[in-house]
């Protein structure tokens, strides 16, 4: 019974280590960390129901006048 | 780096006229960019989420403004840094606070040629903020738009009113004391 106990523990050590090799990274620089990090952050879906909401309520954009499209500015 | 975007041919095809669907698409393309930007930016969601909605609306409203000579990934950074930077200008004089710990990290001995290493990528996002937290506003600006694989040196010095030389120079500084800093994190 000891044994068995001692044998759980120690498969449950072996577990947690993997677990840890499985979720370790290394990244080279702070770019690389960021770009991961910002790969995995997931945009709130409310952000785009507000946005719609907002931009229905809104008079629609000042047309771009044509001068403005031919010569810029 | 510096690829042409699809949202530019959207706000050149649409500049006099601004269709809910050219809207969503170029909301769909830079979304994720501008929120986390605004997210490692101020350290809150709720606020980041309040930003990236006021940063396109604002968007939506100044199209006429956009004259096409920047990508418009580049001009709604524009307008989020703005944005980020007014509210933290906002925080700040209600509740001064200064970031004195930038020099020390800069002279302790250089870790940015050492890999960082993390063992728990589910922390990860907690321990980037902490260190992206303890730097100074620019450092922490000029990091998180390096990140941005779309972004040119030269655009990012535009962004920042820097010469791409200085921030060339600033990048240096600021990655080595996000290493510094990062490490004490684990």
């Amino acid at each position: 019974m000891k044994q068995h106990s001692k044998l759980s523990q120690k498969q449950e050590h072996v577990a947690e280590q993997t677990a840890h090799a499985h979720a370790a990274r290394e990244f080279s620089n702070s770019d690389e960390l960021l770009r991961f990090d910002a790969a995995h952050t997931s945009v709130p879906p409310e952000i785009a129901e507000r946005l719609k909401k907002s931009a229905a309520q809104l008079p629609p954009p000042p047309a771009r006048s044509w001068w403005k499209n031919l010569f810029g500015g | 780096m510096n690829q042409p975007v699809a949202g530019q041919k959207i706000a050149a095809d649409v500049a006099s006229h601004w269709t809910a669907a050219e809207f969503a698409a170029l909301y769909d393309e830079h979304n994720r960019a501008i929120y986390y930007l605004a997210l490692r930016f101020l350290g809150d969601p709720q606020k980041a989420e309040d930003a990236t909605h006021d940063v396109f609306l604002k968007a939506f409203r100044r199209l006429d403004q956009f004259r096409g000579e920047a990508s418009i990934r580049t001009w709604l950074y524009r307008i989020a840094i703005n944005h980020c930077q007014n509210l933290c200008q906002s925080w700040h004089n209600r509740n001064i606070h200064a970031n004195s710990e930038d020099a020390v990290w800069e002279t302790s001995p250089a870790k940015t040629d050492s890999p960082l290493r993390v063992l728990e990528t589910k922390e990860l996002g907690q321990r980037i903020q902490q260190t992206l937290d303890a730097l100074s506003d620019e450092y922490r600006l000029l990091l998180l738009l390096v990140a941005d694989e779309e972004l040119s040196y030269e655009e990012i010095a535009a962004l920042v009113d820097q010469s791409a030389d200085a921030v060339r120079g600033k990048l240096h500084r600021a990655r080595k004391a996000f290493a510094a800093h990062f490490e004490k994190t684990a």
